[in-house]
């Protein structure tokens, strides 16, 4: 029969394993924020959800993809019950591109199929993700996150188009009507 | 009970393997992290890690572009604590005095004297609120009603839309309800996913928790409704906020307008 010396070697032996798999993981996340850019939306900005379409950047006008003069490309979109606005955005391919969500009512979820693009839009809250979209096509958006009973109807367009069909007006908006 | 021999060792070694994990693992989450990735979006090591600590408003944590266009707000209407209490007392034992204006086309007890008018009574208070506001804004425009709302002062709109909400609603005359029921529950109770239509119930129906000022649709007036659909879709109503009725209404064919709005004017 084992005696306690033996025991207790053995499970310093285990520990030695789990510090190991521990060591390894930590060292996964690492290298995936590192190397890979891949973290939770850690992007901390507050804005009031009573007045958000009273406010300048997700007042009505102001939504759906917009390029910078120096070419930045942001896409700003409003999640309601039960409707991303504004329903379809167009972003060109092989470029970095910043999506800003916030939501006047309840807590939605973004997913943008085959992407990095998947948060929560917290009311009071400027939910940002960056991405670099590679895949051309209407990439199926939907809600993830339980919203009311309209949740199941809600889901959005994000149509990926190669760089050189990417066109914005004077203003720098582009939209789905212009493709 | 004595504790073997090698215990002690065990506790120390146990001790700082978990402490070394737990500092390692803030040192990395809390500092090193929002350090190396602060630095690509421009952001000193003191701010990102203040930010990963949630300490203070972060500004964006890359630049993005500045938006130059000015807010146009569909409705000035904010749900305020003021206002919602506002709209919360009870209701006012006598009408107010603003309420004859009203009553020469809505009805004394809020039933239209004309189905070319909506039904004020059992209506939610919200939603008559948010119309009188924003007609007296301009978001919504009509030749009666603009002059009308105008003519209030801000503070008559809440007791005013509290009275009609208490109202009764009118009763559904049965014989002629059977005529009326078309074929339309799909879209009322299970929308069209495929058209992105969620259930007009989702924030119409009872209690379904959609935005607050959604008003009640059933026993609305049949012509009221159907024209209302009409001018959502053809963006000549565009006091809905963030377009949500003016989206909605566009996708729908004209057969579906005019069952949607049997299916709501003969309904409990």
């Amino acid at each position: 029969m084992a005696s306690e010396e033996d025991v207790l070697r053995t499970e310093i032996r285990w520990s030695y394993v789990v510090a190991g798999a521990t060591a390894l993981i930590l060292g996964a996340i690492l290298f995936a924020g590192l190397a890979r850019g891949i973290n939770p939306p850690s992007n901390l900005e507050r804005i009031d959800p009573k007045t958000l379409h009273l406010t300048g950047e997700f007042a009505e006008g102001n939504l759906g993809t917009r390029v910078a003069p120096n070419g930045d490309v942001t896409v700003r979109i409003v999640t309601t019950q039960f409707a991303f606005v504004p329903q379809c955005v167009v972003v060109p391919t092989g470029r970095r591109v910043t999506l800003r969500f916030a939501s006047p009512d309840v807590i939605h979820g973004v997913l943008v199929a085959g992407t990095n693009v998947n948060t929560m839009v917290i009311p009071g809250y400027v939910a940002q993700v960056h991405s670099t979209f590679t895949k051309t096509g209407d990439l199926l958006t939907p809600c993830h996150e339980y919203c009311g009973l309209g949740h199941s109807q809600m889901w959005a367009v994000v149509r990926a188009v190669p760089p050189d069909r990417f066109a914005a007006d004077a203003e720098g908006r582009a939209n789905c009507d212009r493709l | 009970m004595n504790a073997p021999a090698g215990s002690s060792r065990f506790t120390v070694l146990a001790g700082s393997a978990i402490g070394a994990i737990l500092l390692g693992g803030m040192l990395f989450g809390f500092a090193l992290l929002p350090i190396i990735q602060g630095r690509q979006a421009g952001i000193d090591a003191w701010t990102a890690f203040c930010r990963s600590l949630g300490i203070g408003p972060g500004t964006p944590a890359a630049s993005s572009p500045a938006d130059t266009a000015a807010p146009r707000p569909v409705s000035d209407v904010a749900w305020t604590g003021a206002t919602l209490a506002a709209l919360a007392g009870a209701a006012p034992a006598a009408p107010p005095e603003a309420a004859q204006q009203c009553a020469s086309c809505h009805g004394e007890k809020g039933i239209a004297i004309d189905p070319a008018f909506p039904n004020l009574a059992g209506q939610s208070a919200a939603a008559i609120f948010k119309q009188l506001h924003d007609y007296r804004s301009g978001a919504r425009a009509h030749d009666v009603m603009t002059p009308m709302a105008q003519g209030l002062a801000e503070e008559d709109l809440a007791p005013l839309a509290v009275h009609f909400a208490s109202q009764p609603k009118g009763s559904l005359d049965v014989t002629a309800r059977a005529d009326r029921n078309l074929p339309v529950a799909d879209l009322v109770f299970r929308g069209d996913p495929a058209r992105g239509i969620p259930a007009c119930q989702a924030c119409h129906g009872a209690r379904s928790g959609g935005p607050i000022e959604t008003p009640t649709l059933s026993r609305q007036n049949e012509a009221y409704l159907a024209d209302q659909l009409r001018r959502y879709a053809s963006g000549e109503r565009g006091n809905d906020i963030y377009g949500r009725m003016r989206g909605f209404a566009a996708k729908l064919t004209e057969d579906e307008i005019k069952r949607l709005a049997a299916f709501y004017a003969w309904t409990e």
